[in-house]
Order: structure tokens, then C-alpha cells, then sequence
């Protein structure tokens, strides 16, 4: 099977679209908080976030990836690997309409949860149609990924109050000037910019890389290690839509996030980045937004920020909701319609 | 901001602070006072065209103040969470509000009448102006010191230095509440220059700029009380 194979085509492609769109929102999302404080201006956020994301995708992005193409569905049991190629380019089509769809109204909806509804929805249909057993979807792994989803906010509001408390009374409270520590927290923030692009590239291209790897390990065109250049395509792909699109986002975002100073931005960042490196770690795909929501929250809790609209709470939430029954019926759609049209 | 843009953002998550919208209200309230104290100079000279002038001014700064008091409720929906309770921060902008309304009601009562009366009741008002303009402008100090406040996210340090400027104007507002009466003695012990009518104006007077400070300590007692209970 060729590279020019326009299955394998069509899977780089929207791999590639899902990469920029998770670029231009998520990762400018986390960057953003660097440039609200202060710390950072909007070109030295996109070179590190460019520099770091990559790093993240390439050197430790590939445990995400594996859950996402094998940990759900077990496409190894799928004698026709035509039909996982297709069920794949059916759950990340379906992804990254929801995701368009869910960005033009503005809706906190996570590519994560997509991707993760998106294949499941895949396997379902694979299910449905005999190909394989219902009981032979791993519903213990998909159990732990919804599992950190519940869990990985709540860690990060944790950790972030955590942080910011130890901050507050171990230094702000003792300081003469406490601007004076917040332009020393300047160049810690730089740190965990870089901290938190680079956890976010290690567990975010997964969601746009793991369906084509699983693709090419099926057609036998990748091995068990996933091939460099999958990796560095997400990589790629995330940093260019940072620097097509995000750095609007980061500029919406920055101009007018002004609460969150160095001190709590890095205590934020530095919770999520940690949470989220915690998660690459145990091959768990998480929402690296939620997650920075959940921290934001954590310093509020800390009495670190004047205003905190919990209300974002609920939102979340109904979005977890819908996000998943969408994803998958939208991929289970589309993987019977290619299959229709006799792709 | 209805505009559609291609973002999902974490924004949502950060309400506007009603802390620096707050200083600017007690700012609008520090204008009203020093307008009035302007008011009562020329009120004191005899110049009633000048009182008029600023009572209008005073008017605009007042609505001003009631705009910005608007919105700070308005954004206050139960699901913002602040580092001090919401309904004590209401509680607190409300005398802080009366500020400016009692100066408005003020300016007004100098427009409706000349003043008559000795020299030394004009000296007991321009006493009693002085020592309630630097009350509230003490106030205002107290209410800018949130600022500091929230930057060290309430230090111990900073607490007691903002409960110290509440106990400074407390002190001032009794200061305040000694001239009123002996002014108040005063004016009714000038009967006979300033007329039963001059004495019922005067007296009116007197109390109402008396209010003022009044309601800055007020105000300030509500703010302690924010800030320890949080």
C-alpha cells in the first residue's frame, strides 16, 4: 500500500485540518494566559508555543496517539484493514465538523472528547454491522478516558490552589511591594509557557494524528512505533494554525484577560501543563482547555482573582454531555455512507 | 460582543471585576463632596450663580455615579465568585451610593436661598465642610487601599492597614458629628439676624452635609466588615 493512497491522502488531510483547528483554538487558548499577564508578547509566545508544542508532539505525544487509534477500538481484530482505514477518516471527519460547528458558535467543546466520540462511534457501527463484538470495544479504557475528563479539572483546580496558596502566604503576603514579585514571576511564566506547550502538544496531537497512524498501522504502512513524521505532521500542523489563526485568538484573549497577573498565571499554567504532562504519561487524551478552566478556578478558590464566572461550569458540562453521542453518530454516519459510496 | 468570531476561548471564565468599577464610584462620590465644597464657598460669598452651575454639575456627576452602581449589580449574577462575599459588597456600595445622593441634595438646598447670617456661622460652615470633604476623602483612600488588597490576595499586613484607615474615619465622622452640633447651637442662637426662615435653611443644611460624612462612615463600617468576614 502506497503513502499516495487516496485513503491515506484523505487521513492526512483531515488530520491535518483537525491539527490547525486544534492549534488555532486550544493551544492558542493555553497560551494566552501568558500574554493577559503580561509576560510575554504575542510573537515570543508563538515562537515558544511553535518550539515546544513541536517538541511536546514529537517526544512524548505517542502514548496519546496509541489510545486514540488502538486503546478504544480494537482494530487489530478487524480482518478487512480497508474498513479500519475508512472507520478512521470517518471518525476524524466527523471530529472536525463538530468542532467547526461548535467554534463558529463559540461553544467551550473539547477536540478531545470529539476524537474520543468520534471512534467510538466508528466502533459502534463496526459493531452494529458484525464486524466485531460490542463487548469487544474496550469500554474499560474508554471508562478510564471519561474517568479523567471528570478527573483532570478537578486535579488542576487542586493543584492550582495548591501552588497559589503557597505563593500567597509564602510570598505575596510577605513582600513589601507585591508588584515588585509579580515582575519576578515574569520570568517564571516563561517557563511554564513553554511547560504548558509542551504538554499540550504531547497530549493534543493525538486527537489529529491518532486516527491516520492507526490507518497506516492497519495498511501496514507503520509498525508498532509510530513513524516520526506522523508525529511531527500533528506538530506541524498545530504550530501552523497557531500562527495562521491563533494569534488572534491569543490577541481577543490577552487584551482582555488583565486579572490574571505572573503570579497567578503561573500558578494556573503551571497546574495545568502538570496535569496534562500527568495524563500523556498514563496514555490518557484529556482537554487541555478544561483542564486550564478547572486551574483558573483553583487560584479563584485561593482568593487569587477578582472575578470568577462559574457559570463556564455549567457549560463545560452540557458540552461533555453532547459531545460525545455527536461525535460518535456523526462518525457512525459517515463511516456507513463511505462505505456506501464503496470507499 | 455579538460578532461571530472562529474562536473557542477560555474568556468566559474570567467575569469583570467589580473592584476597580467600585474606587471609580467612590471617586464619583469624592467629586460630588468637592464640588460641593466649592458650592458652599460661593454659597458663603453670595455668588448664586456659581452655586447654580454646580448644582448642575454635581447632577451629571450623581447620574454618573448611578450608572456605574448599575453596573455593578447588574454584573454581579450569582454565579461570579468573588474573594469577599457579593452580598457584602452591595451592602457596602449602597451608603457608598448615598454619597453622592445626600451631596446632590445638598447643592440643591444652596440653590433655593441666600445666605444671611454672621460671620461666624459662616466660619462654622466652612468648618464643618473642610472637616467632612477630608472624611470622605479619607474614604476614598480606604476604598482605593482594595486595590493593594487584592493584589496580595488580603495579607495580614494589608488587612490591618486598610481596618486602620476605617478607624481614621471613623474618628474624622465624629469630629464631623461635634461641629454639626455646636453649629446647629450655633445657627439657632443667631435667630434674630438669620430669621425663623434662615434658621430652618441653615439647620437644614448643617444636617445635611453631616450626612454625608455620615454615610462615608457608614460606608466604611460595611467595607470592614467585607473584608473580615470574607
Amino acid at each position: 500500500m502506497s503513502l499516495f493512497d487516496p485513503l491515506v491522502l484523505l487521513l492526512i488531510a483531515a488530520g491535518l485540518y483537525m491539527a490547525w483547528n486544534i492549534g488555532a483554538n486550544d493551544l492558542a487558548n493555553a497560551m494566552g494566559t501568558s500574554v493577559g499577564s503580561g509576560a510575554l508578547s504575542i510573537k515570543q509566545v508563538i515562537i515558544i508555543a511553535g518550539v515546544f508544542e513541536f517538541a511536546g508532539a514529537v517526544l512524548f505525544g505517542k502514548r496519546v496517539t496509541s489510545t486514540i487509534a488502538k486503546g478504544i477500538v480494537p482494530i487489530d481484530s478487524i480482518l478487512d484493514p480497508h474498513l479500519v482505514a475508512v472507520g478512521m477518516l470517518a471518525a476524524i471527519l466527523a471530529a472536525g465538523f463538530w468542532i467547526t460547528l461548535a467554534t463558529f458558535y463559540n461553544l467551550p467543546v473539547s477536540t478531545t472528547h470529539s476524537i474520543v466520540g468520534a471512534v467510538l462511534g466508528f466502533g459502534l457501527m463496526a459493531a452494529y454491522n458484525g464486524i466485531i463484538g460490542f463487548g469487544d470495544i474496550k469500554w474499560a479504557v474508554l471508562g478510564k478516558i471519561v474517568g479523567s475528563w471528570l478527573v483532570s479539572p478537578l486535579l488542576g483546580a487542586l493543584l492550582a490552589y495548591l501552588i497559589f496558596s503557597i505563593i500567597r502566604y509564602f510570598i505575596l503576603q510577605k513582600a513589601d511591594d507585591p508588584y515588585n514579585i509579580e515582575k519576578k514571576f515574569v520570568i517564571l511564566q516563561t517557563l511554564t509557557a513553554c511547560y504548558i506547550a509542551f504538554a499540550h502538544g504531547s497530549n493534543d496531537v493525538a486527537n489529529a494524528v491518532g486516527p491516520l497512524y492507526a490507518g497506516m498501522n492497519v495498511l501496514d504502512m507503520a509498525g508498532l512505533s509510530i513513524p516520526l513524521w506522523v508525529m511531527a505532521l500533528g506538530g506541524i500542523g498545530m504550530v501552523i494554525g497557531l500562527a495562521t489563526w491563533g494569534y488572534r485568538v491569543i490577541e481577543t484573549i490577552g487584551t482582555r484577560i488583565t486579572e490574571l497577573t505572573p503570579t497567578r498565571g503561573f500558578s494556573a499554567e503551571f497546574a495545568t501543563a502538570s496535569v496534562v504532562v500527568l495524563h500523556s504519561y498514563s496514555s490518557l487524551p484529556i482537554s487541555t482547555t478544561h483542564t486550564l478552566v478547572g486551574s483558573v478556578i483553583g487560584v479563584g478558590l485561593a482568593g487569587g482573582l477578582a472575578a470568577v464566572d462559574l457559570s463556564v461550569i455549567g457549560k463545560i458540562v452540557v458540552s461533555w454531555i453532547v459531545t460525545v453521542p455527536i461525535a460518535a453518530l456523526t462518525s457512525a454516519i459517515i463511516f456507513a455512507g463511505l462505505l456506501g459510496v464503496g470507499l | 460582543m455579538i460578532k461571530k468570531e472562529y474562536i473557542r476561548s477560555v474568556l468566559n471564565i474570567f467575569a469583570t471585576s467589580p473592584f476597580k468599577p467600585l474606587v471609580l464610584h467612590a471617586n464619583k462620590g469624592g467629586d460630588c463632596v468637592r464640588k460641593l465644597n466649592e458650592s458652599l464657598s460661593a454659597f458663603c460669598a453670595g455668588d448664586m450663580e456659581t452655586v447654580e452651575a454646580l448644582n448642575r454639575e454635581i447632577d451629571v456627576i450623581e447620574h454618573e455615579a448611578d450608572v456605574i452602581k448599575q453596573t455593578i449589580r447588574s454584573e454581579l449574577s450569582s454565579s461570579i465568585m468573588l474573594p469577599v462575599h457579593a452580598n457584602d459588597l452591595l451592602n457596602f456600595l449602597k451608603p457608598q451610593d448615598s454619597i453622592s445622593d445626600d451631596s446632590q441634595e445638598v447643592a440643591f438646598w444652596l440653590t433655593v436661598r441666600k445666605f444671611e447670617g454672621p460671620d461666624e456661622v459662616k466660619e462654622g460652615f466652612r468648618e464643618l465642610m473642610d472637616k467632612t470633604l477630608a472624611t470622605v476623602e479619607m474614604y476614598e483612600t480606604l476604598v482605593s487601599s482594595l486595590g493593594e488588597l487584592l493584589e496580595t490576595s488580603f495579607s495580614k499586613r494589608d488587612v490591618e492597614d486598610t481596618l486602620e484607615l476605617v478607624v481614621k474615619v471613623e474618628e474624622m465622622e465624629h469630629q464631623v458629628d461635634v461641629i454639626e452640633k455646636e453649629l446647629v447651637r450655633l445657627v439657632f442662637s443667631n435667630e434674630d439676624n438669620i430669621g425663623p426662615l434662615g434658621v430652618y435653611h441653615l439647620a437644614r443644611l448643617v444636617r445635611g452635609i453631616g450626612d454625608i460624612a455620615d454615610k462615608a462612615e457608614h460606608s466604611a463600617d460595611r467595607l470592614r466588615t467585607m473584608v473580615l468576614r470574607r
